[in-house]
């Protein structure tokens, strides 16, 4: 009966009830999708809760390498915590330096959670002042990605950290390779004070209002907060050097006595890239105020004066800027 | 150290891909934001340069991000970026060992992406990529380079060819090669060329140099692939040329497809873009062929170059190359030797070693020996090899094989300078067409018709044939000299001597045609004795082998005109027809060759002789020709001979099982995986382009119970409406149908 019987077989075949059986698997639906997949790795969500007591150092390498590590915020927090008191203990514990726990420990200060910045900036301030010194320029290599970053929270708790370390070693700051001009344009560019940018449109016939940005708000207090910290880095930068005591020996000691600072030959730059001018070291405060004459001062001028006519938050921390700037370079 | 990954509320605040696209679309606006953000990657190079071994991977995701970033808008600020693309060299050349495998990809990626927005030009991108590509030992960096490189380059002579930029890689490349000989870094030179040759990006002498110094060199790697490239480089050219054309698209499906389908952006651009390509292929069909020439052609010096590649890798007895490697090598040179017709005489005493049947793969030193094998070669200098090759292959007590593909070797020797045999062994050798094994004697057989045809006074008089022995007797079958050269002239000029005598006597012939009709009974005889001479050129033209011939043939065609000659000359012995018939011949020959010198050629001319060319080619296919000269026009001079061609007379005997038999149907025809009848996959391919079934189809499939009623009602019809319909039936297929088609 040719193709009708066919079909009406072929029909009949959608409408069949599925034939169990007994030891076998249920054959699968038509529709079934695999939904099975293979990992190369397997991402524990908790990590080790159980605290051991016995070793205070594995402790505490522990707690540095889940302070970096850790997924979730909390346990990053905690772990930063843990070390804070460790460190503040008396004596302070610290197996691997404060050299190992910066180093470890740089990278979280552009950390997404903003618990975990505070704890951090709470940790610095336990860090001995005295080992912070050493490694001012690496810490200023990251608070300058902080102060650029896109995030404004991480912007303004970098600020909390540059306050912190120009009150733990505000001359290293200033003074290291870099530390000047290099932290000066972060802190125009945060601003929003920026002689290079405006000059590269403006030569389009363009004025730019740079104000608006990717969609954070720019508070007055966030632009007080930035000014007072630009304020207190002048300050640092064009602070009066005290003479160095008198020392009947230093001549001496100059040619037959090892040097106690760590890198005493820096400013020759014997072993590291040439340097162009943003990344030089100011080692003094004439130079100093001689580069920021020459490159920032109409700028920071034009910026503050903008600043001070806003009144209020902003225009009293621009009048202490103005102090500032005329306490340093007057 | 594991990567934390950034929630999906966090990333929205930190969100470098959307401040790309912000910047993209106004970069004045975002100028600020820009600047910001190459601070933070000024930054993070700093933390990055500082220990680049030590950092952590949360800087490294980040560095990677901000250089993305900075990449793809540095077009758009180049006075603030003016540093970036030393920045990215910098830290690939000093630290691609060490750097992160994703950090080093983008860095790579970003260098090639600012090579395309014009940042950078080519010659900065490649000299930074190539030392990286030769001294990096990362495996995916490599061919992540290679590939960025070729395609640059590529990319840098789509639209004309980029003669400066080639100069300047070819000239690293050729340095490469020759300064540090042991090296294999050379690799990279014979890779890079290789593939530009092949994509025809490549194709002057040049590359050839730097091949040439690769071959040249001490590392066998290097070596062996500038031997490669020269034995296959061109073939491999070929190839893809064909490849390239072979993708055909079907416009009128697609455009069909358009009318039928949803109209969608997607697919209008889909159409325009096949018929973008069609276009494309028309031109391409219609250009001049590029007149590329082969890389065996384009080489410098070839005889200081074989003979250079000879005595380093060959002669060289403390070389240590693999036995495949040398033959590769060997093969170079004999192709070398026999195309450029190169003298190297201490090669021939060197084959002697290696021509016994115990050595391995010998049949290709005996294709070898007969590439390196050309007129010009001292017939002293071969014939001991062929001696050799007679003594060590052939002999009754050798194996079937062994002596078929010594036999056939001595003959692709002798097929070259004929000179290299003495009488007594040509004469051995024919006589083992009476073996019993049938590749040994279509070895042998091959020999003497070889012989025949070049020297037929070496062979016994009862071998030489009918034709070699009226050859002789005429003197048109005469042995060549040492040295002797063919003369030089046009091919097929004879043919159109040929056809333009034919022409002209036509022409005459009308004429005479006219005239005649005026006068036509009175010149009978005249007209007679005028077409009689024109006649006998004609016909030592078209047979242009001994007049004798041609007397014996005469018999009945041509009975009247010998009659009407006997009529004129009236007595005449035969050998005075041969001499009359000879002098002809050899005055035309002169003649022939004095066509081209003598008068201009004109377009139409050289049109017609290429027609003329091409039909005594079809002729010759047709097996109108002897076997031999078929197989000479077949196989190019320039196509070397391979270590098949050797052993192929000793395949004759063998019988094939059934697999391969099946296997050599199978060739060919591709899409036959199953067993089904050629209707069924004709249907099924039907079915598959959805194409709907012919009338008679659908009747057939239709239901019985659709058609019984009609059927009976057939059955029931008295005769006479069955003859009416039968009437009505034809007089409708008379006139074309219920249809009425073609009317």
């Amino acid at each position: 009966m040719g193709s009708s019987t066919k079909k009406k077989k072929e029909k009949k075949k959608d409408f069949q009830k599925a034939k169990l059986k007994v030891g076998k698997a249920k054959a699968k639906a038509a529709n079934f999708t695999d939904t099975s997949f293979k990992s190369k790795s397997i991402v524990v969500n908790q990590q080790t809760l159980v605290t051991d007591g016995s070793d205070v150092v594995e402790q505490f390498k522990q707690n540095l390498s889940l302070a970096v590590n850790a997924k979730s915020d909390n346990q990053r927090r905690d772990a930063l915590a843990y070390i804070t008191n460790q460190l503040s203990a008396n004596p302070p514990n610290d197996p691997v330096g404060a050299s190992g726990v910066l180093t470890k420990l740089l990278p979280l200060l552009s950390d997404s959670s903003t618990s975990v910045r505070t704890q951090l900036l709470k940790l610095f301030r336990a860090l001995p002042p005295a080992e912070v010194g050493p490694n001012v320029e690496k810490i200023l290599m990251y608070i300058r990605g902080g102060m650029t970053h896109l995030s404004n929270d991480i912007r303004n708790d970098t600020l909390n950290i540059l306050e912190w370390l120009l009150g733990v070693s505000g001359d290293a700051v200033v003074s290291c390779p870099g530390g000047w001009l290099k932290t000066l344009n972060s802190f125009s560019s945060m601003l929003g004070w920026n002689p290079s940018v405006g000059s590269a449109m403006s030569s389009k016939g363009w004025t730019s209002a740079s104000k608006a940005t990717l969609g954070t708000k720019k508070g007055p207090e966030a632009q007080a907060r930035q000014i007072q910290v630009l304020a207190k880095f002048l300050q640092t930068g064009f602070r009066a050097e005290a003479p160095p005591p008198y020392n009947p020996m230093a001549y001496w000691d100059n040619i037959y006595r090892l040097p106690e600072s760590p890198n005493p030959f820096a400013y020759l730059n014997l072993f590291g890239t040439p340097r162009d001018e943003d990344s030089e070291m100011y080692p003094d405060r004439i130079s100093r105020q001689r580069i920021f004459d020459a490159k920032w001062r109409p700028a920071i001028s034009a910026g503050m004066e903008g600043a001070k006519k806003e009144g209020g938050t902003v225009g009293r921390a621009a009048a202490t800027l103005a102090r500032a700037l005329s306490a340093g370079l007057g | 150290m594991g990567k934390r990954k950034v929630a999906a509320l966090e990333k929205v605040e930190a969100d470098l891909v959307n401040l790309q696209y912000k910047i993209r679309r106004d970069p004045r606006s975002y100028a600020q934001e820009f600047y910001d953000q190459w601070l933070a990657y000024d930054a993070q190079r700093q933390i990055f340069i500082s220990s680049p071994a030590t950092v952590s991977s949360e800087d490294t995701s980040k560095f990677h991000d901000l250089v993305d970033l900075v990449a793809h808008v540095a077009d758009l600020y180049p006075d603030l970026t003016a540093p970036f693309p030393d920045h990215l060299k910098e830290l690939l050349n000093q630290h691609h060992a060490t750097l992160d495998k994703e950090l080093r990809e983008k860095v790579v990626g970003s260098l090639v992406l600012l090579r395309r927005k014009d940042v950078i030009d080519s010659t900065s991108l490649l000299t930074t990529l190539f030392p990286i590509l030769i001294s990096t030992p990362s495996k995916t960096l490599r061919s992540l380079l290679y590939t960025k490189i070729i395609s640059d380059l590529r990319e840098s002579n789509s639209k004309s060819t980029n003669h400066r930029l080639n100069r300047t890689i070819q000239t690293v490349l050729h340095n490469l090669v020759t300064s540090d000989r042991t090296s294999t870094k050379g690799m990279w030179a014979t890779r890079i060329t290789r593939e530009l040759w092949r994509r025809q990006i490549w194709t002057d002498a040049r590359p050839c140099d730097v091949m040439k110094e690769a071959c040249l060199s001490d590392n066998e790697k290097v070596v062996v692939g500038g031997v490669r490239f020269f034995l296959g480089g061109d073939k491999e050219r070929e190839e893809a040329e064909d490849e390239s054309s072979d993708e055909d698209i079907d416009l009128k499906k697609v455009k069909h497809q358009s009318t039928i389908n949803k109209k969608t952006k997607k697919r209008q651009k889909t159409y325009e873009r096949a018929v973008e390509k069609i276009k494309k292929q028309e031109r391409k069909k219609h250009a001049p062929h590029p007149l590329n020439f082969s890389a065996l052609h384009l080489i410098h010096d070839p005889q200081g170059f074989a003979e250079k590649l000879f005595q380093k890798h060959l002669q060289n007895t403390k070389n240590r190359f693999s036995l495949d490697n040398k033959l590769l090598i060997l093969q170079l040179v004999t192709r070398l030797v026999g195309l450029h017709k190169l003298t190297i005489i201490s090669l021939y005493s060197w084959f002697v070693r290696y021509l016994t049947p115990k050595q391995l793969s010998v049949t290709s030193f005996l294709a070898s020996l007969a590439q390196a094998t050309h007129n010009l070669v001292p017939p002293d200098a071969l014939e001991p090899l062929v001696v050799k090759i007679a003594n060590e292959f052939v002999s009754e007590a050798s194996a079937s094989e062994v002596a078929a593909a010594g036999i056939n070797a001595i003959r692709e020797v002798a097929i070259r300078q004929p000179l290299c045999m003495t009488e007594t062994l040509l004469q051995d050798l024919v006589m083992y067409q009476r073996s019993k094994d049938k590749g040994v004697v279509m070895a042998a057989k091959g020999l003497q018709s070889l012989y025949r045809e070049v020297y037929p006074e070496l062979l016994q008089k009862r071998y030489r044939g009918k034709g070699a022995t009226m050859g002789l007797r005429s003197g048109e079958v005469k042995q060549r000299k040492f040295g002797e050269e063919e003369e030089g002239g046009i091919e097929g000029i004879e043919l159109l001597e040929k056809y333009k005598e034919e022409q002209k006597r036509r022409k005459r012939e009308e004429q005479a045609l006219e005239d005649g009709n005026a006068e036509k009974e009175e010149d009978d005889s005249e007209d007679d004795g005028f077409n009689s001479d024109e006649w006998e050129v004609g016909s030592t033209d078209s047979e242009s082998s001994a007049g004798w011939i041609d007397v014996s043939s005469d018999s009945e065609d041509d009975a009247p005109a010998t009659k009407r000659r006997k009529k004129e000359g009236s007595s005449e012995a035969p050998d005075l027809v041969d001499n009359a018939d000879q002098d002809p011949a050899e005055a035309e020959l002169d003649r022939i060759s004095k066509l081209a010198t003598t008068s201009i050629l004109t377009p139409a001319d050289l049109a017609k002789l290429e027609e003329l060319r091409r039909e005594a080619k079809v002729d010759q296919a047709l097996g109108r020709t002897s076997k031999r000269k078929k197989e000479l026009i077949d196989r190019h001079i320039e196509d070397g001979v391979t270590a098949e061609d050797i052993e192929l007379p000793a395949q004759l005997g063998k019988k094939t099982t059934k697999e391969e038999r099946v296997a050599l149907a199978r060739e060919g025809k591709p899409g036959r995986e199953e067993h089904k009848s050629t209707q069924a996959i004709r249907k099924s391919k039907k079915e598959a382009e959805g194409k709907s079934t012919t009338n008679k189809e659908k009747a057939r499939k239709k239901n019985f119970l659709m058609t019984i009623g009609k059927a009976r009602a057939k059955n029931k019809r008295s005769l006479v409406e069955t003859s009416k319909t039968m009437k009505r039936h034809i007089a409708r297929s008379k006139s074309g149908g219920r249809r009425r088609n073609g009317l």
